[in-house]
């Protein structure tokens, strides 16, 4: 079995999110690749559709939950048109886990805030769910999420089942324009959000993801929250095809994503050439 | 390390013994006909067909450890299930006989990242399976500026012999435990070493005729590189540059690739790995349309940068062996010992 060979996995059920995005459940079909398999969040693999191609996909399920793995995705190009078209029981390829994790470990005994937008709630939400499994390691955990609009908001039954627990703070959001008549979150975009749901920068970890314009506009937010270059982490999102280090497509400066990332902090994202 | 000679007419003895002993030859040989006949690397049929002479060929020797396209496994599909046939990992035996030092270099360069961490069989099957005899060469042309990046017209990087023309044939530099290998296997081709001194006189010669062609201090450059992502100097830089890649396809280096899938019917096909190319603008092309590298000056700006600064930081060599061809045979006149000396000057680096 080469480098480029992928697991076979079996599609266990279909959840569409919004219009254009969908959750697949994958479970792998050899049961002995299944009971070693272990990745840690933040973690992406290669997906693939047989004679479509590949496509890299974080590893949107809680490394704390076994024996399956999903992927969330929104309908681009050809191989998520190929996803799209596949139904319960078919087959599809899975090479991972690759690349680097949040480090979870070392935000032990802190709180935690998640800061996404859009379908970059997906890398967030394998985090969270991996924190709210092991809660008690964690003080406070805040989760600021918004998206265009009420129908672009993703895993809408976790943000149900998130806003109902009393040891999470759920801010969502919409952008003006994008409420509906009955919502009953938040209207505006994320940074201002951030700005009013004020998380105290003390003894806090940030893990933010999402379109680069949320991101650098809620940089200076944390800044001036108090929150440090090194207290913040987030995803690059490079176009990939090896996964592995190879193929040269994500190199970034110093940096080959797949392989140094793609969690980085915003020190190390401070100090990479802008050629992401 | 030992010495030996082979006169011309033991050379092409011994590419015939190695061919009737079922392995691959791979030699410089003429190709085209008319105002298209060059030389290329190809597997010999029969010993007579190598041409050593000729200087360096018009693509490097890289397509025999990489090929430009390659299945990395096939797949029938069968309702919902799918298998997988794999691909073996095992090469035929070749011996790559003329290969100029700065093709024989590039691989062990490449060795590296196709090694970190991951290690690439396909890759590392062919490496096994070939041995590599290097020739000196004769200085080459204005394009050529081996010595540049540490390498020299004699080089022996990557060789498992090193041939240099004398008189009497060539002198035989045995280089690795590969090459003793293959000078045991037919010794009764090759003769005592007689001829070490010619042999460097030729080596020196050649290495003054290419000497003058450029030279930079490799570390100043790189620290220049990583200092000035954003200097105004990329901002034109690649006006000429139709983004082709062909200096990316003839680099003996250059490793980037893409994965594709390629149907047979509807319910069979062969996943690909192709070569692929830094200068094209949907390499980094993002499902959102977003593109980092948006314009042709930052992807030109790239290969430079990744060959003379990232692949030196990551793996401790310079990606680049000199070769010349990415200037040689652009079509838009890109010249990359211009754009090194420029930026030899800026770095204060030139020599």
């Amino acid at each position: 079995m080469n480098l480029y060979q992928p697991f076979l996995m079996r599609v266990d059920e279909i959840i569409d999110e919004t219009v254009d995005t969908r959750t697949l459940k994958l479970s792998f079909q050899d049961p002995k690749v299944a009971e070693k398999f272990e990745f840690k969040a933040g973690q992406f693999g290669e997906y693939s559709v047989f004679g479509a191609g590949e496509c890299t996909f974080c590893i949107a399920s809680a490394p704390t939950r076994k024996g399956y793995i999903e992927c969330s995705f929104k309908l681009v190009g050809r191989v998520t048109k190929a996803m799209r078209d596949l139904n319960v029981g078919d087959t599809m390829g899975f090479r991972g886990p690759y690349g680097n994790s949040f480090p979870l470990e070392q935000m032990y005994g802190k709180s935690l805030v998640f800061i996404a937008g859009g379908i970059g709630l997906a890398p967030v939400r394998c985090v969270i769910w991996n924190a709210l499994d092991l809660r008690d390691k964690f003080k406070d955990v805040t989760i600021i999420y918004g998206a265009r609009s009420v129908g672009d908001l993703v895993y809408k039954r976790e943000l149900e089942e998130w806003s109902k627990r009393a040891d999470v703070k759920l801010w969502q959001t919409v952008d003006p324009g994008g409420e509906t008549k009955d919502w009953k979150g938040q209207i505006g975009f994320v940074p201002t959000i951030v700005e009013k749901a004020a998380p105290a920068a003390k003894d806090c970890y940030a893990v933010i993801c999402g379109p680069p314009v949320m991101i650098k506009f809620t940089m200076p937010v944390l800044e001036k929250l108090g929150f440090g270059k090194d207290q913040i982490y987030t995803t690059l999102e490079n176009r990939m095809k090896c996964g592995i280090g190879k193929c040269g497509r994500c190199n970034c400066g110093p940096v080959y994503v797949c392989k140094d990332g793609p969690v980085f902090t915003a020190r190390e994202i401070a100090a990479l050439p802008n050629d992401f | 390390m030992s010495a030996k000679t082979l006169t011309q007419a033991d050379l092409t003895s011994l590419v015939s013994d190695i061919l009737a002993a079922d392995k691959r030859v791979v030699a410089p040989s003429l190709v085209g006909i008319g105002p298209l006949e060059h030389i290329e690397y190809r597997p010999l049929h029969k010993a007579e067909d190598m041409v050593l002479d000729r200087g360096l060929p018009k693509r490097s020797i890289k397509e025999m450890f990489f090929p430009p396209t390659e299945v990395v496994f096939r797949w029938k599909q069968k309702k919902s299930d799918v298998a997988i046939d794999e691909i073996p990992t095992t090469f035929q035996q070749t011996v790559v006989i003329g290969a100029l030092p700065c093709d024989a270099a590039a691989p062990g360069i490449v060795d590296r990242v196709m090694n970190w961490d991951y290690r690439d069989e396909l890759w590392n099957g062919r490496r096994e399976a070939t041995t590599i005899v290097a020739m000196a060469c004769d200085g080459g042309d204005k394009s050529c500026f081996c010595t540049a990046v540490g390498l020299g017209p004699e080089s022996s990087k990557g060789a498992d012999l090193l041939l240099t023309p004398v008189k009497a044939g060539y002198h035989v530099d045995v280089l690795t435990p590969k090459g003793e290998e293959l000078v045991s296997k037919y010794s009764k081709r090759f003769g005592e070493a007689k001829s070490a001194d010619e042999a460097k006189k030729y080596q020196e010669a050649a290495r003054k005729k290419v000497e003058g062609n450029l030279s930079f201090d490799a570390p100043k450059m790189r620290a220049w590189l990583e200092g000035n992502f954003e200097n105004e100097y990329w901002r034109t830089i690649a006006l000429r540059c139709h983004g082709c890649g062909t200096c990316a396809t003839m680099c003996p280096t250059c490793h980037c690739f893409d994965i594709v899938d390629e149907n047979e019917g509807v319910l069979a096909g062969e996943r690909r790995r192709n070569w692929d190319t830094c200068q094209t603008g949907k390499f980094t092309l993002h499902g959102s349309g977003h593109n980092p590298r948006h314009d042709q000056n930052a992807r030109f700006r790239q290969r430079v940068t990744h060959k003379f600064a990232i692949y030196p930081g990551k793996f401790g060599e310079i990606l680049c062996t000199g070769c010349g061809r990415c200037q040689r045979q652009c079509p838009g006149g890109m010249d990359l010992l211009e754009i090194l000396g420029d930026i030899a000057r800026m770095a204060g680096g030139a020599a």
